[in-house]
């Protein structure tokens, strides 16, 4: 009897690896497609049957070499040559984005967690409240707003309507809500100011939930494809992916230089993720405090 | 009585600080949320176009225009019934998948293991929403990838499944790319919710001859269906606001009628349109529907709250 049972396990087992290694077929092929595909060309790419391992005779021809796709993917449309700094752009947004996030949000976490007020609920709930509103429903006014401060079409353009999350505040507040008020009035005590102990005891002992802040707010921008659409219309102010969807345009049967062009912008977020998975995967954390 | 009037004056300064603390987000938000909203729907009255300095106040006629009028071709109806079945057909395989995929990791013994399956999963999370559309939007081309596959599963040879060029299963292909890139995301955010589940009461269960389906469905699942509810209406916002998939797909060259979702009518008709006060009055139907959905997700969140191990 005893036997069955730990032969019904096994099998139990079997399945279940079975399903999730074909889940993760399903995930990896694409990444992988893309990875074969950055070096093919176009007639390659739509060859049938599909080849995985590119054969020799793919670059045989003189005018192609390995890394012609990714040549032109750099090169950009008109050979502009933008591409590089697309993704300067694109860190300065989602590296600064990401800082003005934490620390705001941190301030005004703390300051919700930890102090009494009047009206301090009422702040509270006009906070949370503007988590109802979608950037999507205010992107047009966003826009004309953005037009009447000159802001547009700049890099500060780009990060002021990000710079604070309403969904940060609440996190950093609820994190704070259990943040030892002992250290806070043995520093009141030592002399320090309310704004150095916010900068040297709150900040530095909300390591975790900071940095599993930091990484969403650089993600959320990393990915933003609609705000830079409406407010960088030069040459020299747009982002990654405005960049891969101008391309994409231009380049819509060139499906080799757009995949190397793909693989080359997501090179920057595979190295985050490789050294940080911690934080990316205890992004859940996040929202397992905001439950609350 | 001194000391009295001392802890006072500490206070009121502390309340001081507290409130100073607060402020830069409230101005912040006053600024880039609250105004812009009011700014919508005032806007959404008006007979605003980008080009043009003048404007008059007409009312709702923004609003009658759209719900009866074609827009030129690109109907507000048309825009909620794609956001619509985008949505549905979007959030339940993915809620569902990603829950079966958290309980099958969750059971795994070796933490090894887990951890290979959660790390591979979440890849697809990591790239943006532009890449993983125009990786897939190549892969569905009538002599590409997915149709040899698709050939290959139907038994079928040479035969175009017209990924891209049938009205339905382009709608179909924006669901795939969005249910493959979100559903590790998603079945991390349950892996979570799994974990805050005491595991003495699993060993109860075991102890009292529970069998693993029964567990599930009588142990785990009502366990977790706050978390449950949380994530669906998570999901469920998440593809109400769907944009650079389908973008990305009518950049590619694909029609843009059959998925031609409300952020995406809200963009060629404002600002590539220049219909600003009609685009508004879209925003406005957008934000209201979110605002029912996300009142229902708080409304859920506070039943969760009631839930003790």
């Amino acid at each position: 009897m005893n036997n069955s049972y730990v032969g019904k396990v096994k099998a139990g087992e079997v399945i279940t690896y079975i399903f999730l290694i074909l889940i993760v077929a399903f995930v990896i092929l694409p990444i992988l497609f893309m990875l074969v595909a950055s070096f093919m060309d176009a007639r390659q790419i739509m060859a049938m049957p599909f080849r995985w391992i590119p054969s020799k005779d793919y670059f045989s021809s003189p005018t192609r070499t390995f890394f012609t796709n990714f040549i032109k993917a750099i090169r950009g449309n008109n050979n502009n040559n933008i591409f590089f700094r697309s993704m300067l752009n694109s860190l300065v947004v989602a590296i600064t984005c990401a800082v003005t996030t934490v620390f705001f949000s941190a301030l005004c976490g703390y300051g919700l967690a930890k102090f009494k007020f009047k009206g301090r609920n009422v702040v509270f709930m006009a906070i949370m409240s503007t988590m109802m509103i979608p950037f999507e429903a205010i992107m047009i006014p966003l826009y004309m707003v953005s037009k009447m401060l000159g802001i547009m079409n700049t890099l500060p353009g780009l990060i002021i309507p990000f710079a604070i999350s309403a969904f940060g505040v609440f996190q950093m507040r609820q994190y704070l809500l259990t943040f030892p008020s002992e250290y806070l009035d043995a520093s009141r005590v030592d002399g320090l100011g309310e704004f150095n102990i916010f900068l040297r005891i709150v900040l530095p002992n909300s390591t975790p939930v900071i940095a599993t802040l930091g990484i969403l707010s650089f993600r959320n921008q990393w990915d933003n494809l609609l705000w830079p659409m409406l407010c960088a219309q030069a040459e020299k102010l747009k982002t990654l992916p405005l960049y891969i969807s101008g391309f994409a345009e231009e380049k819509q049967t060139d499906e080799g230089a757009l995949m190397a062009c793909a693989l080359l912008a997501s090179i920057p977020m595979f190295i985050l993720f490789f050294t940080l998975s911690k934080y990316f995967l205890g992004g859940a954390a996040v929202f397992e405090s905001r439950k609350g | 009585m001194k000391s009295k009037v001392k802890t006072y004056s500490i206070e009121r300064k502390q309340a001081r600080y507290g409130f100073a603390f607060t402020l830069p987000c409230l101005l912040f938000f006053a600024f880039f949320s609250f105004y812009p909203i009011i700014n919508a729907f005032i806007t959404s009255l008006t007979n605003r176009r980008a080009i043009g300095r003048t404007w008059e106040f007409i009312g709702f006629e923004n609003y009658a225009y759209l719900f009866t009028k074609e827009n030129g071709g690109f109907s507000l109806m048309n825009s909620l019934r794609a956001t619509g079945m985008f949505t549905l057909g979007c959030f339940i395989p993915m809620v569902v998948v990603s829950l079966l995929l958290a309980v099958l990791i969750m059971q795994l013994r070796k933490p090894g293991h887990k951890k290979f399956f959660e790390l591979s999963y979440y890849i697809p999370a990591v790239l943006s929403s532009v890449v993983a559309a125009t990786i897939w939007r190549i892969m569905f081309q009538p002599t590409g990838l997915i149709n040899q596959m698709s050939n290959f599963i139907m038994f079928t040879t040479g035969k175009d499944y017209k990924w891209l060029t049938d009205n339905g299963m382009l709608m179909a292909s924006t669901i795939i790319v969005y249910f493959w890139k979100y559903i590790g995301y998603f079945a991390i955010l349950f892996i979570t919710g799994l974990a805050s589940i005491p595991p003495t009461i699993y060993e109860a269960a075991i102890v009292d001859g529970s069998s693993r389906w029964h567990t599930f469905w009588k142990i785990t699942l009502p366990l977790l269906k706050p978390t449950v509810m949380l994530v669906s209406i998570m999901a469920m916002l998440q593809c109400l606001k769907t944009f650079s998939t389908q973008y990305m797909f009518v950049v590619g060259g694909t029609a843009r009628k059959p998925i031609d979702v409300i952020t995406m009518n809200i963009f060629y008709t404002g600002i590539r349109n220049g219909y600003l006060g009609r685009a508004s009055a879209m925003s406005i139907v957008l934000f209201f529907i979110m605002l029912f959905f996300t009142y229902f997700q708080f409304a859920t969140q506070k039943g969760g709250d009631d839930v003790e191990y």
